[in-house]
């Protein structure tokens, strides 16, 4: 397994998947990776994530 | 005369009212409809026969002495297993809380138990409402009675098997990347996720707090309208929950869709993710009814569906990971291991990751309702494929997310899938129509118009 993923699944606390399930640590990783990878995040630095900090409500 | 066990709930208010019918026989028909068909087809996870019959007799005694509290009273409804039902485990067909006992009833329930519905009990699910199909949990996956050998959607799939069996008229399923239009698309039933914050959410046991939905399952689209008249309203402690009041979602049923201007999104199953040839015939007929009916169909364009169901998935995945971590890190064999599989991802996304997806979620949702100033309804793909054979993983997990419905995940619009026909080899293939915020009605109405245009929900599955 590439020592990247490794680390980060320990850096997780995932040493128990890891040793138990390895092939599903791999599979996530992977899958983690192709689906942040198709978020077209946008270039504009003004643009705020969805939805919004609202003051006030909801609680 | 239509069987006791397919009647709508609709027509079911109509028999008490007319005494031709009474809520003990009912159940108790159903009951036996149970205990034939459910070994075959795995829709329940607990059946509470006996707290069924109770509040038949209740409801009995109330209506026969003209106190009905409403057009459910006396109806039976089964509750997909990650809902609370006071005293009853919530499970989430998982191993991990399979002796998780609910100390309320989530407030759907309470609104149910309120109109006087009649609770039959849980019905199956993924686990955790992402992981299936599976046959490494502690209780068997729902099968499709259109064809046992298929799989019937999901997450909320003992919900649709049951329903499109004839076990229960109304279901309760959820939906936070397409879980009740799923099964609806699969079995060919009425699935509805509404506008996001229009039912609560407290009580039901969370897979993505901005992505999670409770929604409708019905034969029938005016039953569709009832049952979301009962299960919405605000709820202030649900964080999410809106101010909106809306009530009265069938007003509309009967106005048909003449001058109803649809955009059709076409590239979602053309160009993005081309649909199975029988499902893509299917999606030209239905735009073919509506333009009869009256409606003005006309092509538009959304961003790609591979971007939208990204962003559900790194939304999904990150949310996801913050409710499981801990049993991932102390107990990841008790999960089965799809649920394994779809969970875990969530320990390698960034927290730029997260909120990346969610700046890009604004401007898909702008994107939206862009449309909605030029049109009142959208129109497009459910599943890209008819549910594939039960037994083929490898069919499975490659149709799986073929579909088009986590897009309205992402925006929060109310969303229905509905049965557009059946493909040759006899299996149920879908359609969905999208609306603006909080217009669920006009969903609902345009759903109306093409169900009485085109009778499919007079079918029946070739289960008895």
């Amino acid at each position: 397994m590439d020592p990247t993923i490794i680390a980060l699944a320990k850096a997780a606390g995932l040493d128990k998947a890891l040793a138990e399930f390895p092939d599903d640590v791999q599979a996530a990783a992977e899958q983690a990776l192709n689906n942040a990878g198709a978020v077209l995040v946008p270039t504009d630095p003004t643009v705020e994530p969805w939805p919004p900090m609202r003051a006030g409500l909801g609680l | 005369m239509t069987a006791p066990h397919w009647l709508s709930a609709t027509e079911i208010a109509q028999a008490y009212a007319a005494k031709t019918l009474s809520p003990v026989e009912l159940v108790n028909t159903l009951l036996a409809r149970i205990e034939v068909l459910d070994p075959k087809l795995n829709a329940f996870i607990r059946l509470d026969a006996q707290a069924a019959l109770q509040a038949a007799h209740q409801a009995e005694s109330e209506i026969s002495a003209g106190r009905s509290r409403g057009p459910l009273h006396g109806v039976p409804i089964g509750i997909k297993d990650i809902i609370d039902v006071v005293g009853l485990p919530t499970t989430a067909h998982s191993k991990i809380l399979v002796d998780n006992i609910a100390r309320a009833d989530a407030v759907v329930i309470q609104k149910l138990r309120a109109a006087g519905a009649i609770i039959l009990g849980k019905l199956s699910t993924h686990e955790f409402a992402i992981g299936g199909p599976s046959f490494d949990l502690p209780f068997p996956p729902a099968r499709n009675p259109w064809n046992r050998d298929h799989h019937p959607g999901g997450s909320s799939s003992g919900s649709g098997a049951g329903l499109a069996s004839g076990m229960f008229p109304l279901a309760l399923g959820t939906d936070t990347g397409g879980s009740v239009r799923n099964p609806a698309s699969a079995c060919g039933i009425v699935g509805l996720k509404p506008t996001y914050g229009l039912v609560s959410r407290r009580g039901v046991f969370p897979l993505s707090f901005t992505l999670d939905h409770v929604g409708p399952m019905t034969r029938t689209v005016a039953d569709n309208a009832l049952l979301l008249d009962v299960i919405a309203g605000h709820d202030p402690a649900d964080p999410g929950s809106a101010a909106s009041s809306s009530r009265g979602f069938g007003a509309l049923l009967g106005r048909g869709v003449r001058d109803l201007r649809i955009g059709f999104v076409r590239h979602f199953h053309e160009r993005d993710m081309p649909a199975h040839p029988e499902v893509a015939a299917a999606l030209e007929d239905v735009a073919r009814v509506l333009q009869a009916e009256g409606a003005q169909v006309h092509t538009v364009t959304l961003p790609a569906l591979t971007e939208f169901s990204g962003i559900n998935r790194v939304i999904l995945c990150s949310e996801a990971w913050s409710i499981h971590q801990k049993w991932l890190r102390e107990r990841p064999g008790d999960y089965g291991k799809l649920a394994r599989r779809r969970l875990l991802p969530g320990a390698f996304m960034t927290a730029g990751d997260y909120v990346g997806a969610q700046r890009r979620r604004g401007e898909l949702i702008a994107a939206v309702e862009d449309l909605f100033r030029d049109y009142d309804i959208l129109l497009c793909a459910s599943s890209m494929d008819p549910s594939s054979r039960m037994d083929d993983a490898a069919e499975t997990a490659r149709t799986y997310p073929r579909q088009a419905r986590s897009p309205f995940n992402v925006t929060g619009h109310p969303a229905l899938a509905m049965m557009s026909g059946l493909s040759h080899a006899g299996l149920p293939m879908s359609v969905q129509f999208v609306g603006r915020y909080f217009d669920d009605a006009t969903v609902l109405r345009v759903a109306a118009a093409y169900e009485k245009a085109t009778g499919w929900h007079k079918k029946r599955p070739p289960i008895g």
